[in-house]
């Protein structure tokens, strides 16, 4: 069921062709106006990789976080969204193949800006170890799913929760590390990012793409988002109570 | 007298009843946390690349903030007459349109406004780096003409959002065109020149260089010229958004485009 | 000679369906194909037909929301292409369904928002507020925001809301649709004290005995043109002098209707499906015994009730309809 649910929702968001372009896009104006200031700043070429690399996974986040709440918001709207919670499988479950085709599209995203920062900005990215770089992809994409995952249920109880995806567009950015160091970060800030399952994948990557051994990161975050998992799972079947009581399921 | 009536309390009106971020929960993460992350977010990574300092980018990534609402909230206070089913019922009004709908730039104006000092002041005391007390004057121009001009876009995004569905998308991508080229995290000097060119075309530029003259010791005779330039630009996409809606109000009645689109 | 306050000749309008790039598939659909008709003032006028037939087409015409194609409208006096300003002033228009409302602001923001936009004096405008919501029956509850009206109270405040700036004109654009009954009797009441009050009202419709009740004359329209106009009681006539003969049937055969209306003095046959039986509707001519004839062609078949009895106006307006 997850991987036929998964399919269907990457068909259906792929089918709304401005939805798509703006995905895709969005990010590459931040990734852009990012690679020019390291270009001002004459970064070196290895410090320019580092940015590709983190200005272009940026986009699986935005990917996620703002389609996230949204996407309960249409469900919303359609009136599906009772039709979701009616149904005999868990939410969360139901949730988890529809974040998980939005990270795919981040994905997509990705290579796109990937592509931009060869073509227009002339960084060439090399991987010293591709197969752990795709590990690392995969379960950064997977813990920023299940973040993701916790946004959308959320927004199954408080109509306004659209707004805390893109709300956290940013400071995720920030705080995971996905741009800046986090050493650079202030002290109090660390606790924090270590607490986010997409820091320990980030930092994964930057590990396989530089040869170093990943592997200690991934267990990392696979055991944070483990955690997530079960929060979210638990999150979810509170909410959707919560929602029924509080009749949010069918307001617009 | 009605015009005017129309123009303030009608685009008050409008504002409130279209404008879908309008609780709490919306408007504080929206306009208090993202812009002040944004600022910081782009600091941090001023620092990285050792490019300018931390004041450059609290500028102009507040004022830049005042695009949000400049944009979105144009869009849907115009754009939300469509989902509301309230087209025909404007359109078959005897109000005078011009008043209809600049009336409901001038909440958003504020709106952006509000946004951009909150912004500004919040993010200087975050990151320990004040303004003098003294350009606060100037700085408070030169962000009401950056908001009453990105408004002006606002209004040609918002005639767009009455025939196209997907209004949010055109407002992120506007948004997403200032933040590269306004100059709001490369100085204009270090872009190559065609995007200076297009960084001239589009509202905030000129407003966040007044905004740096001023920073930077200058005074409010220094940024007139841009302070006026920024009113060009901003009220030439004022004058084609009304453009717009007129021709799209008159192609409506010839080809029934409005209600259905 | 009573004033006409609404002069239509040789109205129609065309669209144009397809996608917008792919010219092959474009075609022009005529709605409205050239109608006349007049109303006067102070006259309850109907304009009847099914769905589809052009008449939420023609009041948008009317209105000034579309321009015709061809033909000529005036509205008190005024031609609603070249002097639609003047027209705007002084008619209303209210619309059936859900939207046109602002579902954030509450009922009375909403009337003082419309009364802004018609150029309502404001202490007029609190005044009118004020004798409308008790008109319509939402004194009370003009307060609370439109999201949570019924459609009913939507209806009345759309109502209330075309009302603001005392048009001359009323335009109801099937106004009673998705109302309850009890709901649908008050609107109807309140169109008939309107009217009293001098008001002219133009009102579509596909319910018949609304029309009935309501009108002072009717037009009925079906796919794009006028086929009768008259008093309610001339459509009555139209096939009053004439017999209907109901019969349901469990397990019709398809060949009987046509069968029947091969038959001299019929002047016309349906067919409605009603859970496990058709029933079969024939129009015919007075003093011919057709009951027998519908017997004859229906040997064979279980038949359950049969009544023969005079045209209603839903016969006439079927007649009118399925005539081609």
């Amino acid at each position: 069921m997850l991987s036929v649910s998964w399919w269907l929702q990457l068909k259906a968001r792929s089918r709304s062709t401005f939805d798509g372009v703006l995905t895709l896009i969005y990010p590459m104006f931040f990734s852009t106006t990012i690679f020019m200031m390291y270009s001002q700043g004459h970064a070196s070429s290895s410090a320019m990789v580092a940015t590709a690399i983190g200005a272009s996974t940026m986009s699986i986040w935005s990917s996620v976080s703002t389609t996230a709440a949204m996407s309960m918001q249409a469900e919303r709207r359609m009136g599906t969204l009772e039709l979701l919670v009616l149904a005999p499988r868990p939410l969360a479950l139901l949730l988890v193949p529809l974040i998980m085709s939005m990270a795919t599209i981040g994905v997509y995203s990705m290579i796109v800006t990937l592509l931009w920062a060869r073509y227009v900005f002339g960084i060439v990215i090399h991987i010293a170890d591709p197969l752990s770089f795709l590990v690392s992809l995969v379960v950064l994409v997977l813990s920023i799913a299940i973040l993701g995952v916790v946004i959308a249920a959320a927004s199954v109880r408080y109509r306004g929760a659209w707004a805390l995806g893109s709300t956290l567009e940013m400071p995720v950015w920030l705080i995971c590390g996905f741009l800046v160091a986090i050493s650079d970060l202030p002290s109090w800030v660390r606790p924090l990012s270590w607490a986010l399952a997409p820091t320990w994948g980030m930092s994964a990557i930057r590990a396989a793409s530089d040869g170093r051994s990943p592997w200690a990161d991934l267990a990392i975050c696979v055991g944070v988002g483990a955690v997530y998992a079960v929060i979210g799972s638990l999150l979810t079947q509170r909410i959707v109570h919560a929602a029924r009581v509080h009749a949010t399921l069918g307001l617009t | 007298m009605n015009s005017l009536r129309i123009f303030f309390l009608g685009g008050l009106t409008s504002y409130r009843a279209l404008f879908n971020w309008l609780s709490p929960w919306i408007l504080i993460p929206a306009f208090l946390f993202t812009p002040l992350f944004q600022i910081l977010l782009f600091v941090y990574i001023g620092r990285d690349a050792g490019v300018s300092d931390d004041s450059f980018f609290l500028i102009g990534n507040s004022i830049v903030n005042a695009a949000v609402p400049c944009l979105f909230a144009m869009g849907n206070t115009i754009g939300g007459e469509r989902t509301a089913g309230t087209l025909p019922l404007l359109i078959s009004s005897p109000a005078k349109r011009l008043p209809l709908f600049l009336g409901r730039a001038l909440p958003a104006v504020a709106n952006g406004f509000l946004v951009a000092v909150f912004a500004l002041a919040a993010g200087a005391l975050v990151l320990r780096a004040p303004i003098p007390a003294a350009t606060w004057g100037g700085l408070a121009l030169a962000i009401a003409v950056s908001s009453i001009s990105c408004t002006g876009l606002g209004l040609l995004n918002a005639a767009i959002a009455l025939r196209v569905r997907e209004t949010a998308v055109f407002s992120n991508i506007l948004f997403g065109l200032i933040v590269v080229f306004a100059g709001v995290n490369v100085p204009i000097g270090e872009m190559p020149a065609w995007m200076g060119v297009v960084a001239k075309c589009l509202p905030l530029t000129n407003g966040i260089q007044a905004s740096h003259v001023l920073a930077a010791g200058g005074s409010i005779r220094d940024i007139g010229g841009s302070l006026a330039a920024e009113l060009v630009v901003g009220g030439s996409y004022a004058l084609l958004g009304i453009a717009l809606l007129r021709w799209l109000e008159w192609e409506s009645r010839r080809k029934a485009t409005l209600d259905t689109a | 000679m009573v004033e006409p306050v609404v002069e239509v000749e040789g109205l129609a309008r065309t669209f144009k369906i397809g996608r917008a790039f792919s010219r092959r598939s474009a075609r022009n659909i005529e709605v409205v194909k050239g109608i006349d008709f007049t109303v006067g003032r102070g006259e309850l006028f109907g304009l009847l037909g099914p769905n589809g037939a052009g008449k939420t087409t023609t009041i948008k015409m009317l209105i000034t929301l579309l321009v015709p194609t061809r033909g000529t409208a005036r509205v008190l006096g005024h031609d609603v292409v070249t002097e639609h300003h003047q027209v705007r002033r002084k008619v209303g228009y209210v619309f059936g369904g859900d939207r046109g409302l602002y579902e954030r602001l509450s009922g009375l923001d909403n009337l003082r928002y419309f009364a802004e936009l018609h150029g309502v004096p404001p202490r007029e405008a609190k005044r009118r507020i004020g004798e409308l919501l008790e008109l319509v029956d939402l004194t009370g509850r003009e307060k609370r925001r439109v999201e949570g009206y019924s459609r009913g109270m939507r209806q009345r405040l759309h109502i209330a809301r075309g009302l603001l700036h005392q048009p001359e004109v009323l335009f109801l654009d099937e106004p009673s649709i998705g109302i309850d009954p009890v709901g649908a009797r008050e609107l109807r009441a309140t169109v008939k004290h309107l009217v009293q009050n001098g008001t002219t009202v133009f009102l579509t419709t596909h319910y018949m005995f609304e029309a009935d009740e309501l009108c002072d004359r009717l037009a009925v329209i079906t796919d794009g043109s006028i086929v009768a106009m008259g008093t309610p009681d001339d459509l009555k006539k139209r096939v009053s002098n004439g017999t209907v003969v109901e019969v349901d049937i469990f397990g019709m055969p398809d060949a009987v209707p046509d069968k029947l209306r091969d038959e001299a003095d019929v002047r016309s046959v349906s067919v409605e499906v009603r859970g496990q039986s058709h029933v079969l509707t024939v129009h015919a001519a007075s003093g011919t015994d057709i009951t027998s004839k519908v017997v004859e062609h229906l040997d064979g078949c279980s038949i359950g009730r049969l009544i023969t009895r005079e045209p209603t106006l839903e016969d006439a307006y079927v007649e009118l309809v399925n005539a081609r």
